[in-house]
């Protein structure tokens, strides 16, 4: 598995990368910064400080679980992943599938029943656990919405925001 | 001419008891699902209460705006339930505990056995074979029997309006989504993926597996898989149920097997009670007189 | 209405008047007085200005629930569906008209002709209070409209609300037709009330049928709600039974609660026939109460023992439910008991009183009360809620009272049409109706003969 496939693979499937910076770690280039939810219509995409987390964790494996770095970490999936090499896909896009819950997805999961991994989270759930999940466990970092993606008109009018401050329903009971 | 009497009160008593029949009609058997039926694993442990799955749900079902933002965390203060304007809500509980507090998404758990259908007297619901309990407003008299009948208390009622007031509750998005094979909307918006969209029966097994592969995280039960006989949402807790709003109290019996006492009864009823008592009367008619004796108790002998 | 009749009126109490001149219908509607004097003797009752402060609130806000909607004229609560309207209009109102079967089956089946002068107030009693409990549920349902519905647009025939739908409107033109007897004779229309008479046995086995399935079938509504009724209201063996066997003797009482207040407020209009068969009527009545009551008593006990539900008695619930046993069913049948026994009139009366609320009152916890009571609050029901349930009980005197007033209920019709009983006497052994039906030309011939 060559570091270069790795590197082309990551550079494609999270998008936008603006910066490449080698990097001792894994002898491959990664990204300083990526852009994330760039299709979004309720929040705006942001930059996602990649360098940053990479200082401050110093793993990789912390987020790319079996992917890169340090391999199998969990107990669990150690049962049998104990000796597996790193997988060609280190982004997350390139395993969790934006759209888990397709009709596609869930009949090609219905109809293979020996299939062992049939709770992979989708994209969205895999990356909101990740960063949500540290930050609340280190203490550190945002975990409100608009901390990291802040919201674009449609959001606002999604989340009905004018209506902030009105009397909420239990208010008004009898 | 006795007999013109009897053929009478028998041709009565034929005619209810051909009516009777119908009222029994599905009430037997026990019905596990349909087998390609949808379902929703709701994982309490990572929802965070962003009240997302609230705004989808509105949007989607063109329901009114909201009386507040889908931002307002101060909703969070009371449990609420389900309504005619709102047909899901999330909950807080253990706002004290350690581990920070527990959110609940409360909304139509799509019974196997939905108690709102069986309880429906012009048969306004019906359960699809996607998993789905929807239901036909337009022939909904407003009796509200389903909401009475409803373990969990979800279905409200548009008691607002005036000319077209109706129950309402959530439905899958059936018509929208569900029908095409789509997640509910509150399945797609969910940031922490806390509701996972699936077959029931694969979303059992992935269940038990989350539980296997995570013992201190989850309690060891599926809430859904058995309660009233079985339901499409399932959920999964760190918490005992009770304490985030579950009633632990139902049964894994349907609804309908509480009523099958009665239902039981009626054909009964209907087709020996012209007999008795026309019998009796034809008996009672040479005892002249027929003074003395308490009649009346011979009433209450079912 | 006492004070004219000391002063000389005549009672309106048979086709024609003093001068022999037949009496035409508004005649009979004013009771033989002129409209002047109507007006006057309305005035003079007062129960007719509390009524007239009822509805002048009332009618108005009655009115509005179908202008504003259920919003604003009642709770509109999600959490307790079924407020006052059908947890005392509807579940209340029912048990409390199982009267007309009861006599039906009694004078009818059982051949008890000495029970035939209160029949035909048991058959009114069923009638109004089946009727009015209807008339609350349109005031309940959300679109009273499409009340039809379950009988010829969509028919869910698994639902026990669709037994019970079919059943009460059954039952309700059952005793529309067993009612117009007193109509017909009323109104002068003797082919009618015969017709009638020849399907009484028919009528009356339907209405044993009918009103065992309703009365239970409304018990049978709440195994639908297994863990919101609390458990000592609630059993799902037994619970049909205990809103059959409870129905029987609150009919019962009704009865003599209604026979009790028409004698003293309506005296004028019981002739001796009624006077002098009441109290013997009521002691029978009361009989038959307590036998029920005691069913009930038993198999509420054992509805407890079977599901071991004792440790709930020792909880506010279990108080409570305590209160609704011993004065609702064990006092009133220690009463009823000791006054049929002493032939102590009052004390029946009390008793039966006492039955009567227990009745309303166990219906009221079941569907309002105790229901949902693991929630943390109850529903108060809003004065407007309120206000409209107590009109419709109003209007519900008034038209008992308006019928009392007129139709030989109370009193025999005399008939002097002499052809009448020529013709009865000339088809029934032609018809063969005599064998065919005994005891409805029996008595038919009996109610002919002249006083």
């Amino acid at each position: 598995m060559s570091s270069y496939k790795h590197l082309i693979v990551a550079a494609l499937s999270l998008g936008a990368i603006s910066v490449f910076t080698p990097l001792a770690a894994q002898c491959a280039a990664v990204p300083d910064s990526v852009t994330l939810n760039q299709n979004g219509t309720l929040y705006k995409p942001f930059a996602f400080n990649h360098a940053k987390h990479i200082q401050q964790l110093k793993e990789c494996a912390g987020c790319h679980h079996h992917t890169t770095g340090t391999l199998v970490l969990d107990p669990e999936c150690a049962r049998c992943h104990q000796n597996s090499s790193p997988t060609a896909v280190v982004s997350c896009k390139g395993c969790h599938s934006a759209k888990p819950f397709s009709p596609e997805t869930l009949a090609e999961k219905h109809a293979d029943k020996q299939r062992y991994h049939k709770d992979k989270m989708g994209l969205k759930g895999a990356m909101h656990q990740s960063c949500i999940g540290c930050h609340q466990k280190e203490g550190a970092g945002p975990v409100g919405c608009q901390e990291c993606h802040p919201r674009t008109e449609a959001g606002e009018a999604f989340n009905s925001s004018s209506r902030l401050g009105a009397k909420p329903a239990h208010a008004k009971k009898h | 001419m006795k007999r013109r009497n009897f053929l009478k009160a028998c041709l009565i008593g034929g005619t209810t008891i051909a009516m009777g029949k119908t009222n029994k009609g599905w009430a037997s058997g026990s019905f596990e699902g349909y087998p390609e039926s949808m379902g929703v694993l709701v994982d309490t442990t990572r929802c965070i209460g962003c009240r997302s799955c609230e705004a989808a749900c509105n949007k989607e079902q063109k329901l009114p705006e909201p009386d507040t933002s889908f931002d307002d965390k101060s909703v969070f203060e009371e449990p609420r339930r389900p309504t005619a304007k709102a047909y899901t809500v999330v909950n807080q509980y253990e706002k004290e505990k350690p581990g920070g507090p527990v959110y609940r998404k409360v909304q139509c758990n799509h019974c196997n056995e939905p108690a709102c259908l069986t309880s429906c007297f012009v048969n306004a619901y019906t359960k699809t074979k996607e998993g789905a309990v929807i239901y036909n407003s337009k022939v909904c008299v407003g009796c509200r029997n389903c909401m009475i009948a409803c373990p969990f208390n979800v279905p409200g009622y548009d008691y607002e309006s005036v000319t077209n007031p109706v129950i309402k509750k959530c439905i899958l998005c059936y018509d929208t989504r569900l029908k095409v094979g789509k997640p509910p909307a509150c399945v797609d918006i969910c940031p922490q993926e806390a509701l996972t969209f699936g077959h029931r029966a694969d979303l059992i097994k992935i269940a038990h597996e989350r539980i296997r592969s995570n013992p201190d995280r989850y309690l060891d039960h599926v809430y859904g898989e058995k309660e009233v006989g079985g339901t499409s949402w399932l959920y999964l807790s760190g918490t005992e149920f009770d304490k985030i709003g579950f009633d632990p109290s139902l049964s894994n019996d349907p609804i309908i097997s509480n009523v099958k006492d009665f239902l039981g009864m009626v054909p009964m009823v209907l087709s020996i009670w012209p007999a008795l008592f026309s019998g009796i009367h034809l008996l009672s008619k040479h005892d002249s007189g027929g003074e003395g004796h308490d009649t009346e108790s011979k009433e209450e002998e079912p | 209405m006492k004070n004219m009749i000391k002063h000389g009126l005549a009672v309106v109490d048979s086709p024609y008047d003093e001068s022999g001149k037949k009496r035409t219908v508004v005649q009979k509607l004013l009771l033989g007085l002129t409209p002047s004097q109507y007006l006057l003797q309305a005035f003079r009752n007062p129960f007719n200005w509390i009524l007239a402060a009822i509805f002048a609130v009332g009618i108005p806000i009655l009115l509005g629930r179908f202008v504003f909607g259920l919003a604003w004229a009642t709770s509109g609560s999600n959490d307790y569906p079924w407020g006052l309207f059908l947890g005392f209009g509807l579940f209340a109102m029912v048990p409390l008209s199982s009267s007309g079967f009861q006599l039906g089956t009694a004078c009818e089946i059982f051949g008890r002709h000495d029970l035939e002068p209160i029949e035909r107030l048991a058959l009114l009693n069923g009638l109004l209070g089946y009727f009015f409990a209807v008339v609350y549920l349109l005031a309940d349902l959300g679109q009273p409209w499409r009340l039809p519905y379950p009988m010829v647009v969509s028919f869910g025939p698994a639902a026990v609300l669709f037994l019970v739908a079919w059943h009460v409107a059954t039952y309700l033109s059952v005793q529309v037709a067993e009612v117009s007897t007193a109509f017909f004779e009323w109104i002068g229309f003797p082919a009618g009330k015969r017709g009638v008479r020849r399907i009484t046995l028919g009528l009356t086995v339907s209405g044993i049928i009918l009103s065992t399935l309703h009365q239970g079938a409304l018990g049978a509504l709440f195994t639908y709600a297994p863990g919101k009724v609390h458990p000592l209201w609630y059993s799902s063996s037994f619970q049909w039974l205990h809103f059959f066997v409870s129905s029987l003797p609150g009919g019962l009482c009704m009865v003599i609660t209604v026979s009790t207040i028409a004698s003293k407020f309506m005296g004028w209009r019981t002739d001796r026939r009624f006077k002098e068969a009441l109290d013997r009527c009521t002691v029978t009545l009361a009989k038959g109460a307590c036998m029920g009551i005691a069913t009930y008593i038993t198999i509420k006990l054992i509805g407890i023992a079977h599901d071991n539900k004792w440790s709930y008695l020792d909880s506010g619930w279990g108080q409570w439910f305590m209160l609704e046993i011993i004065v609702g069913f064990m006092l009133p049948l220690v009463l009823m008991t000791y006054g049929v026994h002493t032939r102590k009139m009052g004390v029946i009366r009390l008793g039966a009183f006492a039955t009567v609320f227990g009745v309303v009152l166990n219906r009221v916890n079941t569907a309002i009360i105790t229901f949902n009571w693991k929630l943390p609050e109850r529903e108060i029901p809003p004065w407007r809620e309120v206000v409209i349930s107590l009109t419709i009980f109003a209007i519900y005197i008034v038209v008992y009272r308006f019928i009392l007033y007129r139709l030989p209920i109370l009193y025999k019709w005399r008939q002097q049409e002499e052809e009448v009983t020529v013709t009865e006497a000339v088809t029934a052994p032609a018809a063969g109706r005599r064998e065919a039906s005994p005891v409805a030309v029996a008595s038919y011939s009996k109610m002919t003969k002249l006083d």
